[in-house]
């Protein structure tokens, strides 16, 4: 029990001296632009069409479930801002960063991890490339700014599948359903939840890079590294969510 | 570098239609709020806003034409409501408009209502301040209402004390009601009393215009003059008579039977007198008696 308390407080601290590691690396010098472009390609880009496909089904799936109950009070006309606001403030943001938890996190852990294990990594060093830096920078910078830009996309799709979805039963174009979207829609909407995405973005990136660069030599801690990546990612964006909307809630 | 063409440009358009997107949201909820776009300013007093907030829509005739910039306490019964209205509508809100604040729906936000003025007053300027129109609060209506309700339910109650005693009581509206006897009796009576008003108006009738001594007493003048005259000579015939009793009482022959009569009377006087004293002294008795008792 004390050894197993004790292997999760080591690997607590072991996670804070990486985060403040990477901090420390961030203002160095020699920013390796051209491969922070290309993880923002893989991260971003990459990731579309699966966020696309998830946040327009979450739309879609919103509106025919809250459907029932708001026509129970007569509020059918009430559906596209109840839709736009959960999405916004809520689901596109937490739905996206699983997905990508799921993707990136477990990518970076996976690719950071054979690399450790094939000692690649050992191999930079010697090369006079700063590993760290190089790997490690970039993936996270990549993932805290292409994570929100990921959660804009799921929005504005899932705004799309509830208009999908609102159509299905009964009639409404496209200009009045946009308007009822932005008659319900605030700033104190839309920015809380923003920023938060990127503090999803930070982890997703953070937990998938130390899993994978603290990953112990043999094939079999690659797997491991994955999988735990995506497991302590999903875990630590709901606990990050929680904060920030308790956050949000008392100062507004 | 050209090597990495392939993916810059599909990059750079993830980012830009990302950021875009951001951006048009963030305008058109700005837009929504009426932070861009020509606005101008108006005023108003309240002694209550009942629940208006900062962004709430203004309407007039019924368009949503601008929202709440600003409220504010100025004095401890006096709230200044700033409103930011679309240009547009500037020249249709005259001067004598007025704003009210009223509810949108039964659930929803409250909205500020500007009632159109008289289309022959200039329309309002920046700044202008607008009269306005207190609402009727939900808790005035209730307390009315109360009231109302108060008063119907003690009017109830005396008509249900009164309903009672009407069914059970043996007074004479009962009894008109209950008693068909007695209602019998009515009938009757109200019959003898149509039969006997129908005699006194065949009375009245002929005193009117009968040639009797009653009916020439009271419509005749000639006769009740000569009646007056008539009077008078017996008032002054009278007059005669006591001064001949006068004379009467001093003349010898009649001198005696009047003393009598003054004697017999002094007697009664004395006796009254005695019997006064009398009881004033057995009331001293009693009460000194009284006070004894008490002392005890």
């Amino acid at each position: 029990m004390v050894i197993y308390l004790k292997s999760i407080f080591t690997d607590a601290g072991n996670l804070i001296l990486f985060t403040t590691r990477f901090f420390r690396e961030i203002v160095k010098p020699l920013f390796e632009t051209h491969e922070f472009i290309k993880q923002c390609y893989v991260i971003g880009y990459k990731s579309l069409p699966l966020v696309a496909v998830t946040g327009f089904i979450m739309g879609l799936v919103l509106t025919l479930q809250s459907r029932p109950t708001l026509s129970k009070f007569g509020a059918e006309s009430w559906l596209p801002g109840m839709v736009a606001l959960s999405l916004i403030r809520e689901i596109a943001p937490v739905i996206t960063a699983l997905i990508c938890a799921g993707k990136v996190s477990s990518g970076i852990g996976a690719e950071l991890g054979s690399m450790k294990v094939t000692e690649q990594i050992d191999a930079m060093e010697v090369s006079a490339i700063n590993p760290f830096k190089y790997l490690v920078v970039t993936r996270i910078l990549a993932a805290t700014l292409m994570i929100p830009i990921l959660v804009v996309f799921a929005d504005a799709i899932g705004i799309l599948g509830g208009y999908v979805g609102f159509n299905i039963h009964s009639d409404v174009n496209m200009v009045r359903y946009n308007a009822q979207v932005f008659e319900s829609l605030d700033f104190i909407d839309i920015f809380p939840a923003t920023i938060k995405t990127f503090f999803f973005g930070f982890s997703i990136g953070l937990i998938g890079c130390y899993k994978g660069f603290t990953a112990s030599n043999g094939t079999e801690s690659v797997g491991k590294a994955a999988n735990s990546a995506v497991v302590l990612a999903s875990l630590i964006i709901f606990i990050i969510d929680m904060l920030a909307v308790q956050i949000t809630d008392l100062f507004f | 570098m050209t090597k990495d063409n392939g993916f810059t440009w599909k990059l750079g358009m993830f980012v830009t239609i990302g950021m875009l997107a951001f951006i048009l949201t963030i305008y058109f909820v700005g837009k929504q709020k009426n932070m861009f776009g020509s606005t101008f300013l108006l005023k108003s007093h309240f002694k209550n806003v009942s629940g208006l907030k900062i962004g709430n829509n203004v309407r007039f005739s019924g368009i949503n034409v601008g929202t709440v910039d600003a409220i504010e306490l100025i004095t401890d019964s006096s709230v200044v409501v700033d409103l930011l209205i679309e240009n547009d509508v500037k020249s249709f809100i005259k001067t004598d408009a007025k704003a009210s604040i009223s509810s949108d729906g039964l659930m929803g936000d409250k909205v500020l209502i500007i009632s159109s003025g008289t289309s022959a007053k200039e329309s309002v300027k920046n700044n202008d301040i607008l009269a306005s129109k207190s609402a009727i609060e939900i808790e005035d209506l209730m307390k009315s209402m109360k009231k109302s309700l108060d008063n119907v339910a003690l009017i109830s109650e005396d008509l249900a004390q009164f309903s009672h005693k009407v069914n059970n009581s043996k007074g004479a509206l009962s009894k008109m009601i209950i008693d068909e006897e007695f209602s019998n009796s009515l009938k009757s009576t109200l019959i003898n009393l149509q039969t006997s008003s129908d005699e006194f108006a065949k009375f009245t009738t002929k005193m009117n215009n009968g040639k009797g001594a009653l009916s020439k007493m009271i419509n005749d003048e000639k006769f009740s003059r000569s009646l007056d005259s008539t009077m008078s000579n017996l008032q002054s015939g009278t007059k005669g008579l006591s001064e001949n009793m006068e004379a009467a009482k001093s003349s010898f022959l009649l001198k005696g039977y009047f003393n009598k009569k003054e004697k017999a009377d002094d007697l009664k006087k004395t006796n009254l007198k005695r019997q006064s004293i009398l009881k004033q002294k057995k009331d001293s008795i009693n009460r000194i008696i009284l006070k004894k008792d008490t002392i005890r």
